[in-house]
């Protein structure tokens, strides 16, 4: 006997024919996710399972992260022909219970001697015989004992949640466009979550913000890089472009101009990684650059779809998710994440096209966008 | 050019002190509390750093305690005396002490029922004589002054408040915290009568963690730190003999014309920008004045921000520090200049430059004319 990770999927379930590539997937998923505890991940019976790690709680924590897992459970592994061993396994199972439970067998071995009602039955009284301070409730029981007859048997009780969604790399390759701030990190965690690979660009503006800032946005960015699989951050420069703005263009402009030129900047750098979408953490009305009209003139700057997975959410939507995540912590660090310098004191929130296109046709767009392009710096994380 | 200018923060330690560190790690190791002769050795390398540092303040060496720096030193001072008193009184410290002062005071009126009171600045950042005058009483325990204000370096009028104190609170205890004034500005216990003065040798380039707590015969305070009842049971606790030898040696070594030689290099700087950038605004007192600290300036170039000035500087590997703690959009401003009631764009503008015996004229130059680059560029790009 041996105790063992089970790990069940979630939408996976859903699929058809190709099936079998999304298992391989989250497999390989897994695998990567419990490397550092040395655990071997093996696929059998439409389950995917985890042994042999040095340390079970961190396994557990790692693997719960692993987009499109839907759960784990720490399950007992033993021998099937041994039925007294499997009576007693369950009834150190609910070693530490109190009240009401009922036993819950599957056989997917159907040549197996007893039928589940038995197993269910067999298995209730030996644990009622050890236990007789506790009762069984087959409507409502506090805990499930489930048993699972396949090539083994496998025992566990209560399921620890895990993330859900879709194993990363599943559905194509995004760009995140990433600030210091609390919206934005989510916004590309929610969009991995579906199984799309990402990449992120961030702004750096020395220096209005410092290096601490840059440091800070790569701290978030490590610490999406566990459940993204890897993420590569491109910073860059944005400082003369910022200048420029706040020099030639209309006051109330400039934070729509400025994100104008983000956008351009992220679109290339999409382009540069066979990303087929942006992804922001804009939310209406958020700020002033984040009103449906400023959106709009964002928007008509990317040539990928741009999506915005907060657009609904309240700020305290974010925060919950935020804090689940990790990054809450992180994000509400002090440091600047963009100048204040540079925010207008009465930003357009109904942004006019023509005052937009006069404004940046004072900037030389094309060497703008190349010399930051080219000082752009590369981070992998 | 790398240049140094945040020797207020901390320095870097001196060879003399690393030399000294590393034989007292090498060699000297032993617990200075064992009774074998090697052990006497690192007894001998405390008691010699003890002496440096009476030597330096004009005092006796027996009244100096070893401590992990400033904030202890200052806590130990401030809690140990109040523990002691108990009845009630007053605690006094001014509006620019350091967090560890005014918190501990904070603390101690928390703690023992006393009530704590803070001394107003003027404009210069002095504290205001007139003020602490109407604040004494015999109601008053403890008055706390720092040496030289960390923010601003305006070196605070101790001896008048010594003559205040003798004639209105002559109950009063004196603390000093002496963290950015020791050896770079001259002060002597035998002539001052302060009860308490705190040190931290990482400000002199010692090492970090130590620090010492110098106090007038007669002055008495309660461990904070009880256990193996080291250093005459004041702080229990092995001694850290490393850190003290690097700290005993940082005091000798420390260059006595170091302090001459940084006025004049302070005044280098404040008049190659002021030539330059007429709108600059010191704060605290003139470089000339002799109230006003060789080693510390602080100055703002309004409209530009401090934080924006320093990573730009950053750039050019000038590191300086930032008068007020606004490192945030939350709009928060140092204690010390709103209590000198400076206005929003001096104290947004704030950048420290704190010099060391190390610094050159070359360093300063140079920083000058970068300062100089900066703001002329950056006062283009304000908020509008």
């Amino acid at each position: 006997m041996r105790e063992i990770l089970q790990v069940r999927f979630g939408e996976i379930f859903l699929k058809g024919s190709n099936r079998p590539y999304f298992m391989r997937m989250l497999v390989e998923r897994v695998r990567n996710a419990v490397k550092e505890v040395g655990g071997h991940v093996w696929l059998s019976d439409s389950r995917v399972y985890v042994s042999d790690m040095s340390d079970m709680d961190e396994a557990i924590r790692r693997v719960t992260k692993v987009f499109g897992v839907h759960s784990v459970c720490r399950a007992l592994e033993m021998p099937k022909e041994d039925f007294e061993g499997i009576c007693k396994a369950a009834v150190a199972l609910v070693k530490d219970h109190h009240g009401s439970f009922k036993v819950n067998a599957r056989r997917s071995d159907k040549r197996y001697p007893m039928d589940s009602p038995t197993i269910n039955m067999e298995v209730g009284h030996a644990v009622l015989e050890a236990r007789p301070d506790l009762t069984v409730d087959v409507h409502n029981p506090d805990l499930v004992l489930s048993i699972e007859i396949r090539d083994l048997a496998y025992l566990y009780t209560r399921p620890i949640m895990a993330v859900g969604g879709m194993p990363v790399g599943t559905n194509g390759r995004a760009t995140l466009l990433l600030s210091g701030g609390i919206d934005s990190p989510v916004a590309g965690w929610m969009i991995a979550k579906r199984g799309v690979s990402m990449s992120a660009v961030h702004f750096n503006s020395p220096p209005y913000t410092s290096e601490r800032a840059k440091e800070k946005v790569l701290d978030l960015a490590r610490i999406l890089s566990e459940s993204l699989c890897g993420i590569r951050v491109h910073v860059v420069p944005f400082t003369d472009i910022q200048m420029q703005i706040h020099e030639k263009c209309h006051p109330d402009y400039t934070t729509i101009i400025m994100r104008r030129y983000m956008m351009r900047l992220a679109n290339a750098i999409a382009h540069k990684e066979r990303a087929q979408a942006l992804v922001t953490g804009e939310s209406i009305g958020q700020v002033a650059s984040q009103t449906m009209q400023a959106l709009t003139c964002t928007d008509e700057i990317a040539d990928i779809p741009v999506f915005r997975p907060l657009i609904g959410l309240d700020k305290y939507e974010i925060i919950d998710v935020a804090n689940k995540i990790g990054t809450y912590e992180t994000s509400i660090l002090p440091y600047e994440d963009c100048c204040t310098v540079f925010t207008p004191r009465h930003p357009a929130t109904k942004p006019k096209m023509e005052i937009i296109l006069e404004g940046e046709s004072k900037l030389d767009t094309d060497a703008l966008i190349q010399a930051a392009l080219e000082g752009t710096q590369v981070y992998e994380l | 050019m790398q240049v140094y200018l945040d020797n207020s923060a901390t320095t870097r330690p001196c060879d003399a002190a690393v030399e000294a560190m590393v034989h007292s790690m090498r060699e000297d190791y032993y617990n200075p509390s064992a009774l074998y002769a090697p052990a006497m050795r690192a007894e001998q390398a405390l008691k010699q750093s003890a002496q440096a540092i009476a030597a330096a303040l004009d005092t006796d060496p027996r009244h100096v305690l070893f401590t992990s720096g400033g904030t202890e030193s200052d806590n130990l001072a401030i809690l140990g005396y109040m523990q002691l008193s108990r009845d009630g009184g007053e605690i006094l410290y001014s509006a620019a002490e350091h967090a560890a002062v005014r918190m501990a005071c904070q603390e101690a009126a928390a703690r023992y029922g006393c009530t704590a009171r803070e001394i107003p600045l003027t404009g210069d950042g002095l504290v205001d004589l007139e003020a602490l005058e109407g604040m004494l009483s015999e109601q008053t325990r403890m008055i706390c002054v720092m040496q030289v204000c960390n923010e601003t370096g305006v070196i605070m009028p101790i001896a008048e408040i010594c003559e205040l104190r003798k004639r209105l609170a002559p109950k009063a205890v004196i603390h000093v915290d002496g963290v950015q004034g020791f050896l770079r500005e001259p002060f002597s216990m035998r002539r001052l009568p302060v009860d308490s003065y705190a040190i931290s040798a990482h400000k002199f380039h010692g090492p970090k963690g130590v620090g010492a707590l110098v106090w007038r015969e007669g002055f008495r305070f309660k461990p904070q730190m009880v256990g193996g009842g080291q250093q005459n049971d004041r702080r229990s606790g092995t001694e850290n003999t490393v850190g003290i030898a690097g700290m005993g040696a940082a005091v000798s070594a420390y260059p006595g014309e170091a302090r001459e030689q940084m006025r004049r290099l302070k005044k280098l700087l404040v008049d190659t920008l002021h030539e330059a950038l007429p709108q600059m605004a010191v704060v605290g007192l003139p470089a000339e004045d002799q109230r006003s600290a060789g080693h510390i300036l602080s100055v703002a170039f309004p409209p530009v921000r401090a934080e924006t000035l320093l990573h730009a500087l950053e750039m050019d590997g000038i590191c300086v520090g930032t008068g007020s703690a606004c490192s945030s959009k939350k709009g928060k401003h140092s204690l010390v200049l709103t209590a000198m009631k400076l206005s929003n764009a001096i104290m947004e503008g704030a950048i420290r430059i704190s010099l060391c015996p190390e610094n050159t004229e070359e360093e300063i130059l140079y920083t000058a004319q970068r300062i100089i680059h900066h703001v002329e560029m950056l006062k283009r790009f304000v908020r509008r």
